[in-house]
């Protein structure tokens, strides 16, 4: 078996476990076992507890299967934008990649922080927080595209010089159909976006939490639990705190291993 | 050959990380004082002195006609020898001290002091503390010789004493923004958002028992820092002297590496509270605003709410469960006898009920069939309150409520209470300055921008809130101790009755002292550690 | 003549960039929830004063236009206009923090780069390189800025340099390893390594100048991310640079301060790619 197909089978092994701990029967992630908080491992909490009594395995779990379903529909997103953004600028009509190259440039330097406060006024206090959860990584990927797109524009401009894409053109290919065969041969620039957005996204939303957007609680935040390693005072209470961020390296090294192009 | 290629380059690389890792440096002065505080001053000026940490340096360095001891919480001599006020309490008389001097060595006369207090009284200046006085404008100030203050009130001006612990006195003429002071301090250098150097004022009158001169330290370094981590770890490596509110997880990460570092103090003069938007005027639907103006409603949830949960798991014990406005710590004004409503579920389930409140299936519902869900505000960046507003919601749940948290920084969250008022329910913390009731006249008079959850009443909306305002009149207006009490006495029960604010806790004051730092006599009032600043050192110091 | 064309027409789209962002970013701000909002307003004892400020502000800050020109002519006359938390030019606070700044740009991208070169070298070569080492960079990408900069604390070793350059040197790896591996597997490097040519000669004579054009296209990517980055690093270590000054800004709706910081973020992005057209020309230009 590829490596390829082992991680993709260790990756889906791992949503299913989380899926399944998060469907055992009596499993809650917001029931609050206040007798015990910051408990260690026990037959009742495996991973022990949070502060407020919460047993961390299914709260882990949720997070998981939350916070990566959120980050990987965002990292999309915000790689096919910048994908057609770059694409589009290279192989559009004349004038098109200054103005894209334009729009990313004026993008990168507004302060959308701001903008992002306005979200949240216009939101309704009571809006659920699978909902914000589900705004917020939308935002994120609505903002994410600029950085990335400059750089697939200019590796598309490239693509569009190079020696097979000008004989391709001279063959009478269609602009589409040109722009559809430079996308493969940009993963090199787009795969590594995607993979970098999906840690960048979880911890962002936790971020966000300040600005009142994010996953709201008794929802569990990947990013909020990663958040948590910034005080050492909760790192000195408990081991488990570390276990968001193993189980995040694991993913990511898994989804290297499936993401690879060659 | 491949792999001794692979293992040199890892070679290279840790040498790479070796030599990039650097320590942060500290610079200290010999027999300095070191701290921190969370911003910037506004102002130097101590006679616009707005916000707490300028507030902070205009006590460590103005001279004050009288002090307001934080410790006895009793007024005391400072610049004024003595000083008395007349029967009617309208002519307050000082006798200044001889020989007084600025830090410049210029002599300190009652000229200077009459300058200073018309400074602070003329609208120009737009000082906060003119407004103590009542009636600023009619206030008149006399000299009849170069040690002799009086000043003529229009009226009496209940706590007179601790108004003038707050006016600097300044050379007149020349104000000086604490470069020219008369108190243990000297303004010496100030770098935006890094830090404020003050330096020891040589010609202070202070002197201790030994009749040595005062201060003790050198001067003193504010650092202006915010992040808890950092201050933690540089208190640890030495630099910092004492770190005052300190969160409760980072005391018992101290406490368990040394005892002796922390000091629990037990409830401070501060509340936590959780509050419903109670304005008319609020962008809310009607079914809401009739929750939220319900005594039934607002009690409820005060039965349902564990406040010892909240004090052990936000606080990690370091709180005591509160149920009314004034702290066990206020030990003047506290009334042990007033009836509160303690927790029980069954009790809040019940008074639902029978206003109308009913369950289908896990949610409850008003009369009209509206699900009874609605949000709690709070700021972000601060880990109890958040704590406390999870425990909330789920006590709420036990009562079928379906609450949502919402976290806002903090202008976004001013603009919704002080302007918009599009909130529904608030969880915040009072911090409480002055134990006298005179200091919360704003909060409570209905006519006041800051009555929170029914801000600038035309006239107040409910009987008993007019009974609060002719209250706190009356004890704004009398002398007679018993009749104040009397009259908080009765405050405080309505509160409690009303519930307009649901009070949760009383946060404990938390700290850490360097080992090396003598003289530290903790105070409720702040500036809690720094109170005695001119008594502080550093062990070893002469 | 063409040279003199080129220029004027990088300082019309520069210019224009500017006055994008100057609009954009006074309408961002002044409209954002909490600008004519004060702290104070929440302690009785200086509210009123408070209020008092803010409705004087309320009135100067009503026109959008009006707040645009005020603060290009701060700009006009050097000052950048005043702070309205500290009430001093803005170029008295910005101009100091702009050196630390970029000293710790400077200092921070080129070891980031470094490492991500050399951690691409050794998870790209080879027959069949192991995704072990990209445990490295995913870990470095998982742990939070934060928390990186506690165990600094923790462990009492590390500063801002540090934590910035493996932060950018974890998310560069992730491009460089790609590129590097692609140009690794080309054919013609295929026949060199069969023929035993040393790997140093085919990195320096083949790799390098195969995907430098690439890289060109990589580095404004990585000085936008580095800009990004500052300002946690500098709030969290305390480092007074722009990016603490822009984050303190921020909170606290400082309109002119902000204004200069993405100002400066602007040219930064502009001039980064203008040295990535420059190499891309360049590259180009010695490939023909």
């Amino acid at each position: 078996m590829t490596v390829r197909r082992i991680a993709a089978g260790l990756l889906i092994g791992l949503l299913l476990a989380a899926a399944l701990i998060l469907a055992a029967p009596g499993s809650s992630y917001s029931h609050q076992d206040r007798s015990q908080p910051f408990a260690g491992a026990s037959t009742a909490h495996p991973a022990g507890t949070d502060a407020l009594g919460r047993d961390r395995m299914v709260r882990v779990s949720a997070a998981l299967l939350l916070s990566l379903a959120g980050s990987l529909a965002a990292s999309a997103v915000t790689t096919a934008a910048a994908a057609g953004a770059g694409v589009l600028g290279a192989f559009g009509p004349a004038g098109c990649g200054w103005f894209v190259v334009l729009v990313c440039d004026v993008f990168l330097a507004l302060p959308w922080l701001f903008l992002l406060m306005m979200v949240r006024s216009v939101l309704p206090l009571t809006t659920s927080p699978a909902d914000s959860a589900a705004i917020t990584f939308l935002v994120l990927a609505a903002l994410g595209w600029p950085a990335c797109a400059r750089a697939v524009y200019r590796g598309a401009l490239r693509l569009k010089r190079s020696g097979w894409m000008l004989q391709a053109r001279a063959a009478g290919l269609h602009p589409h159909q040109v722009a559809r065969a430079a996308i493969p041969n940009l993963a090199p620039l787009l795969l590594p976006q995607f993979l970098v957005c999906i840690p960048a996204f979880i911890i962002a939303e936790a971020n966000l939490g300040a600005l009142g957007l994010g996953i709201g609680e008794p929802l569990p935040s990947w990013g909020g639990m990663l958040l948590e390693l910034d005080d050492s005072a909760m790192l000195l209470e408990t081991r488990w705190v570390y276990l968001p961020i193993l189980l995040l390296v694991v993913v990511l090294l898994l989804l290297e291993a499936v993401a690879v192009e060659v | 050959m491949y792999l001794s290629r692979r293992f040199a380059l890892g070679c290279v690389l840790a040498a790479v990380i070796g030599t990039v890792c650097s320590a942060q440096a500290a610079s200290r002065l010999p027999g300095e004082l070191s701290w921190t505080i969370g911003s910037d001053p506004r102002t130097f000026d101590p006679a616009k002195v707005d916000d707490q940490w300028s507030e902070l340096v205009r006590y460590l360095t103005a001279g004050v006609l009288v002090r307001f001891n934080r410790l006895t919480q009793s007024v005391e001599p400072a610049l004024a020898e003595s000083w008395s006020q007349s029967a009617d309490g309208k002519t307050v008389r000082f006798r200044l001290r001889a020989g007084l001097q600025f830090s410049s060595g210029a002599s300190l006369t009652s000229r200077d002091a009459a300058w200073s207090i018309r400074r602070v009284l003329l609208p120009a200046t737009g000082a906060p503390v003119a407004e103590e006085f009542l009636t600023p404008d009619k206030v008149t100030v006399e000299t009849p010789d170069s040690r002799t203050v009086v000043v003529h009130l229009p009226a009496r001006v209940i706590g007179i004493g601790k108004v003038f612990d707050e006016i600097a006195i300044e050379p007149a003429d020349h104000p000086s923004e604490g470069r020219v002071t008369a108190g243990p301090f000297v303004i010496a250098d100030y770098q935006r958002l890094r830090y404020i150097r003050l330096t020891r004022n040589p010609h202070y009158f202070g002197r201790d028992r030994s009749e040595a001169a005062l201060p003790y330290a050198s001067g003193i370094r504010l650092d202006i820092l915010q992040d808890p981590e950092q201050q933690v770890r540089l208190f640890l490596r030495g630099d910092y002297d004492f770190i005052d509110n300190l969160p409760p997880d980072y005391f018992e990460m101290l406490k368990r590496r040394d005892p002796s570092l922390v000091r629990d103090l037990g409830p401070s003069l501060n509340t936590e509270q959780l509050w419903f938007n109670q304005a008319p005027s609020a962008p809310l639907p009607q079914w809401e605003k009739l929750w939220f103006q319900s005594r039934v409603f607002r009690t409820a949830i005060s039965l349902a709410i564990h406040r010892a949960d909240l004090a052990r798991l936000a606080y990690e014990g370091h709180a005591t469960p509160a149920y009314a406005f004034i702290s066990p710590a206020n030990v003047t004004w506290y009334d042990r006898n007033i009836e509160v409503p303690h927790e029980d579920v069954n009790a809040a389930r019940s008074a639902l009920a029978r206003a109308g409140f009913h369950l289908r299936g896990s949610q409850l519902q008003d009369a009209d069939g509206h699900p009874v869900k609605f949000s709690i505000l709070t700021n972000a960046g601060n880990a109890a309150r958040l704590k406390m507003a999870t425990l909330i919601q789920q006590d709420l749940s036990a009562l079928g409520m379906q609450v949502t948290v919402v976290t806002l920084d903090f202008p976004a969250l001013i603009e919704r209470l002080m302007h918009t008022q599009d909130y529904e329910a608030c969880l915040l913390g009072l911090a409480n300055v002055d134990p006298d009731p005179n200091a919360m006249m704003n909060l409570w008079l209905s006519s006041s921008p800051n009555h929170q959850w029914n801000p600038s009443e035309k006239k107040p909306a409910t009987a008993w809130e007019a009974e609060i305002d002719r209250l706190m009149q009356l004890q704004a207006s009398t002398s007679n101790q018993i009749k104040r009490e009397a009259a908080m006495d009765r405050v405080q029960q309505i509160v409690a009755d009303q519930q307009p604010f649901i009070y949760l806790v009383y946060p404990n004051i938390l700290f850490a002292v360097s080992p090396r730092l003598e003289g530290v006599h903790p105070a409720v009032l702040a500036p809690r550690l720094a109170w005695n600043a001119d008594r502080l050192r550093l062990r070893g110091m002469q | 003549m063409r040279f003199g064309l080129r220029v004027a027409h990088w300082v019309a789209r520069a210019l224009l960039i500017l006055l994008l962002v100057i609009i954009g970013t006074n309408l961002l701000v002044r409209y954002a929830p909490g600008y004519l909002t004060d702290e104070r307003e929440m302690d009785a004892r200086y509210a009123s004063g408070a209020r008092a400020e803010l409705s004087i502000e309320a009135a100067q800050s009503s026109s959008l236009i009006r707040m645009t020109t005020s603060e290009m002519e701060g700009w006009m006359h050097g000052s950048g206009g005043v702070s309205r938390q500290y009430g001093v030019p803005v170029s008295e606070l910005i101009l100091p923090r702009l050196a630390v700044s970029g000293r710790l740009l400077l200092c921070a991208l080129p070891i980031a780069w470094f490492l991500a070169a050399s951690g691409s070298i050794c998870a790209s070569l080879g027959r069949k390189p192991s995704p072990i080492w990209h445990a490295p960079a995913a870990l470095l990408l998982a742990i939070p800025t934060a928390a990186l900069a506690t165990l600094c604390l923790l462990i009492e070793h590390g500063g801002p340099v540090l934590v910035m350059a493996l932060l950018l040197a974890a998310r560069d790896f992730k491009f460089l390893q790609r590129t590097l591996r692609a140009s690794w597997l080309e054919p013609h490097l295929l026949h060199a390594r069969a023929l035993g040519i040393p790997t140093g000669r085919l990195l320096w004579s083949h790799v390098l100048p195969d995907i430098a054009p690439r890289l060109a296209a990589l580095i404004p990517l990585s000085i936008v991310t580095a800009l990004s980055a500052i300002v946690p690093v500098e709030v969290i270590f305390n480092v007074e640079g722009i990016g603490q000054l822009a984050w303190n800004a921020a909170m606290n709706r400082d309109l002119p301060v902000l204004l200069g910081a993405t100002m400066i973020m602007a040219l930064a992005v502009i001039v980064s790619g203008t040295v990535a057209n420059r190499e891309d020309q360049s590259s180009e230009w010695n490939r023909a």
